[in-house]
This record gives C-alpha cells, sequence and structure tokens, in this order.
C-alpha cells in the first residue's frame, strides 16, 4: 500500500529541515504528503564560509527568499538563527558573526537560535554556544541545540549542563538528534528531545517507532533534517505512516509530528495555531486593497508523467 | 516633499486605527527615546520588531486622510496595507536626515538584512524618504527581487519609479511586471511614462509568445501602440 493512503487528511510539522538544499519537488512533495510548515535551522553548507557578507546573505535567505520559496507551495517557513558549531572553531569570523546575529534573531518568524551546540567539542565552539545562549535569554527565544556525532552521549549532557548553567528553562531547549542512548536523560531532564530520521548515520524510522512505544509522545518531535546529504524531505510523513501501521495512536502520532513541535517553538511568539491553519494565500500582510489576489509566484503544477513539456 | 507633515499625517493614521492603543504608546515611547539618544541600534530594533507590538491588521484609509497623504506626496498612497507596514514607513521618517551618507547607509543596512515583510515596508516608503535621488539603484534591486510582495511594492501603486527612473530602468520595471504576473494597470505612471522603446520591446516579446503558442499577458497590447 502506498504510504500516502494511510496518513491522508494528516498535517506535519518538520521542525528540522535545510530548504535551501533541496529543489522545488521536494516542496511538492512534502505539500502533498502534508507537510505544512518547518523550521528550517541555520547550518552549515558544507562548504566553509570566509567572510560575515556570506552569513548575512544566507541569514537574510532564511527569512527572504527561501520562506517565499516555501508559501509558493503553502508551506510555511520558519528559521532559527545561529552560528553553527564547526564554524564557531574560525574565531575572527565567528566574532563578526556574533555582530550581526541580533540583526535577524528579532525578525518576524525567527522561532529560536539555532542549530547551535557542540561538533568537535573545542574550547571555541564552547564559548560561542555560551554567548548564544545568552543571546537567546535576552530575547527570549527558544534553543535548537544540535548534539555532536562523535563522543555524542557526553557532549549531549553538557550541552544541557551548560544551558542550566546559564539560566535556560529546559523547557525552551529542544534537544536535537537523539537515540536510543541520549533520549532518557533528555527528558529527564525536562527538555524537549528531537529525532532526525535520517538514513545511515541518524534514527531510522523503525526505531523511532520503538522509541515512541517505550517514552511515550510527552515532549518527542521528529524531523528529517534533510539536507545537501543523502536524506529524505518526506521522513516525518513516512514516520507517521509506520507509527500508525505498527499501532501508534493518532493522538500520539500528532504529538511527535505537529503539536509538541509548535508548542515548544511557539513559545517565541512568532508561531501559533491561528498561523497554521489559516490558509496561506489569504495570509493578512499578503493582501492587497483587503482582497487575496493570485500573486505572480504561487506555482503551477507540472505533470511529471508526462514527456511533454509546455 | 515635507516630512514632519508626512509623518504627523501617518500617525495620525495609526491612531485612527481601531484598537490602536497599544500600537501608538508603543511607537510613541519609542520615538520619544530615540528622539532623546539616536542610536541607530535602537533604530534597528524598533524597525524589525515592531510587529510584534502594533500587530498586522490591514489599515482603513479614510478618503480624507487618503486626500491628505496624497496631498503632501503626490501619487502616495497606502491603502490596502497592513499596519505593521504603515508603521515601518512611519518610523523611518524619525531618522534624522541632515547628513546624507549616514542617513543613506543607515537605511542601507536595513535592506541588507531585510526579511520579506521589511523588504515591503522598505520598498514602500522611497518615495517618502529623504534625499530620493540616492535610492535609484536601490529601487532598480526592488525589480530584481524575486520575492513577488517585494517586486510588488516597487512596482505597483508606488510613484517613486515613475519619478525617478530613467527609460532603460523604467522599461525593465514594465517588462518585469508582466514576466511576473503583476496586474500592470495599477503601476504609478503607466502610460505616462509609455515610450517608443518599451512599444518596441513589447511587440518583439508579443512575437514571441504568438510564437511559443503562448497567450499574451492583458494589457499588453495597449502600450504596444
Amino acid at each position: 500500500m502506498d504510504f500516502m493512503d494511510s496518513i491522508r487528511g494528516m498535517s506535519f510539522f518538520d521542525m528540522h529541515v535545510h530548504m535551501t538544499s533541496r529543489t522545488t519537488d521536494d516542496y511538492q512533495a512534502m505539500a502533498d504528503a502534508g507537510v505544512v510548515a518547518v523550521v528550517e535551522p541555520a547550518f552549515w553548507l558544507g562548504q566553509p564560509r570566509t567572510g560575515v557578507d556570506s552569513f548575512r546573505d544566507y541569514f537574510a535567505s532564511l527569512v527572504g527568499w527561501e520562506r517565499f520559496r516555501a508559501s509558493q507551495f503553502g508551506i510555511r517557513h520558519y528559521c532559527t538563527i545561529g552560528l553553527n558549531s564547526k564554524e564557531a572553531n574560525q574565531e575572527e569570523l565567528a566574532e563578526q558573526v556574533m555582530e550581526i546575529l541580533p540583526l535577524f534573531i528579532y525578525k518576524e518568524g525567527v522561532v529560536g537560535v539555532g542549530e547551535i551546540g557542540f561538533d568537535d567539542q573545542t574550547p571555541a565552539e564552547d564559548k560561542y554556544y555560551r554567548a548564544q545562549l545568552e543571546l537567546a535569554r535576552e530575547a527570549g527565544l527558544p534553543v535548537q541545540i544540535h548534539t555532536p556525532h562523535r563522543d555524542k552521549k557526553q557532549g549531549t549532557s553538557r550541552s544541557m549542563d551548560i544551558a542550566i548553567e546559564h539560566g535556560i528553562d529546559p523547557g525552551m531547549v529542544i534537544v536535537d538528534h537523539n537515540n536510543e542512548e541520549t533520549v532518557r536523560e533528555v527528558l529527564d531532564r525536562g527538555f524537549w528531545a528531537g529525532f532526525t530520521i535520517y538514513p545511515f548515520t541518524k534514527m531510522g524510522n523503525e526505531r523511532m517507532v520503538e522509541v515512541v512505544k517505550q517514552y511515550g509522545p510527552e515532549r518527542i518531535m521528529i524531523n528529517s533534517a534533510a539536507d545537501w546529504g543523502i536524506s529524505d524531505p518526506l521522513a516525518v510523513p513516512k514516520t507517521a505512516a509506520l507509527m500508525k501501521q505498527r499501532g501508534i495512536s493518532d493522538e500520539a502520532i500528532k504529538l511527535v509530528t505537529f503539536t509538541n513541535a509548535l508548542t515548544a517553538f511557539a513559545q517565541s511568539g512568532q508561531i501559533s495555531l491561528e498561523d497554521l491553519t489559516q490558509p496561506i494565500g489569504i495570509d493578512q500582510s499578503q493582501r492587497y486593497n483587503g482582497s487575496s489576489v493570485l500573486r505572480g509566484g504561487q506555482a503551477p503544477r507540472v505533470d511529471k508523467e508526462s514527456t511533454i513539456i509546455k | 516633499m515635507n516630512i514632519s507633515q508626512m509623518s504627523q499625517t501617518l500617525f495620525y493614521l495609526i491612531e485612527q486605527q481601531a484598537n490602536s492603543e497599544k500600537a501608538v504608546n508603543y511607537l510613541q515611547q519609542q520615538a520619544d527615546a530615540f528622539h532623546a539618544s539616536p542610536q541607530v541600534s535602537a533604530f534597528y530594533r524598533v524597525f524589525t520588531a515592531l510587529p510584534r507590538f502594533v500587530g498586522k491588521q490591514l489599515v482603513e484609509v479614510p478618503s480624507d486622510m487618503a486626500f491628505a497623504i496624497e496631498r503632501i506626496r503626490p501619487g502616495f498612497t497606502v491603502t490596502g496595507w497592513t499596519i505593521d507596514r504603515l508603521a515601518r514607513v512611519w518610523w523611518l521618517l524619525q531618522l534624522p536626515a541632515d547628513d546624507q551618507t549616514t542617513y543613506v547607509n543607515t537605511i542601507s543596512q536595513l535592506f541588507k538584512a531585510a526579511e520579506m515583510n521589511e523588504l515591503v515596508a522598505l520598498y514602500s516608503a522611497l518615495p517618502v524618504l529623504a534625499h530620493p535621488e540616492a535610492w535609484k539603484f536601490q529601487a532598480t534591486e526592488g525589480i530584481r527581487n524575486n520575492i513577488a510582495d517585494v517586486q510588488s511594492a516597487i512596482m505597483l501603486h508606488n510613484p517613486y519609479p515613475a519619478d525617478y527612473f530613467d527609460e532603460p530602468a523604467w522599461n525593465q520595471l514594465v517588462m518585469k511586471a508582466f514576466f511576473t504576473d503583476k496586474d500592470v494597470t495599477q503601476i504609478t505612471g503607466l502610460n505616462e511614462r509609455n515610450n517608443a522603446r518599451l512599444a518596441k520591446t513589447l511587440a518583439d516579446f508579443a512575437a514571441e509568445r504568438r510564437a511559443a503558442g503562448r497567450s499574451l499577458p492583458q494589457h499588453m497590447e495597449e502600450l504596444m501602440s
């Protein structure tokens, strides 16, 4: 059976996906599968940046062009803004990036500071992780933490220790890229636990089903973290379908694929359930003379099965 | 244009809006603080954060207000705007304009870091900013922008291009408007600025469309004669 059949009518919120690296086909497929909103955390682009203007333009694209691109497919695009851990190691550049962050974190649709945290767990990463926690605290924004691939368990504990040390309420922190080894501590300490369904390197979705069965749906949320690597922008709807197939209740599925992420990021004041339930075409801010207009950007559908291109 | 007169009129319009008390208090407080101590960081912060305090509902523009605004700046209209857009344009008018270099640099930084709705407000503000000649290039950047609402903010119901664009820039605006499916009848100065070169370019384009078996955009033929 097509997985789409079992999840028809459900809405999903992919709270970690790097759409900058994806095509319009992905947007179309996500919209068709029920993804209504995404969070795009600022991250490393695969190619190291060498100047602050590259960061500025990247941040501006997350609140500008990418948001518009998503809207053409009826998907609401939010982002978290931050200096990623890997590039925090270029200290001279990191200083300059820290200076421009306040220009962006107060913008509309910026639902947190992220993704920040540790990669190699160097002193420079520690320094800029702390500095950005302070920024998030001042702005009253949630924090989206990237937990390291190497020395993961210890790095995850350390990330949470530091957040608490800086007076951040665990309820304001989404600890991402969890696995079976990290989840218990994250939940026990009152943080939100994000899980990335990403082939080969992060979680598989059969394992995810087991995690939800064991821990329940409270404070757990899943994402695709689809990016420029081999990844799947439909990871959230596919995992919802698998959960359904394996007997997890609709309410629990909704919590881990939609509501928990919304609740966590709504603490920014920049996203609400009303926002998500309003059709995107008649957003008040995008109306003209009180009537909704078909904007030039509304994406026309292309028949992919046809060999004829008009 | 008299900037302080426009500023007062726009503020009066904000005060007239239903349930605008919170917005008015916030904006008045921020303006008082900024006039007392003009910190550029505060200027940026208020510009970015103000939708949180003023909301985003559509503004009601009574006809006497529309008339008053048009008298201060011919062709300028705020009809169909949301209150955050209006408040942002008003806020830009609070920036001291005596030093042109500082003024232009300060606002240019806002363009560089702007999100969608900020860009819409910034391009909407061009007709009422000080040193109007200084914004010509920035205005053409708005035409090059790829976001529909941003394009509309500079192309439609905006008197700045008709007043300041040279002929090549004007013709690009009209062509881009056709290419991006805008209602060109909403372009301020469309007929007044029509010219032989544009008519020729449009005629060539019409021939291209016909060759491809595609229809012509509305109102194109009127500009070709």
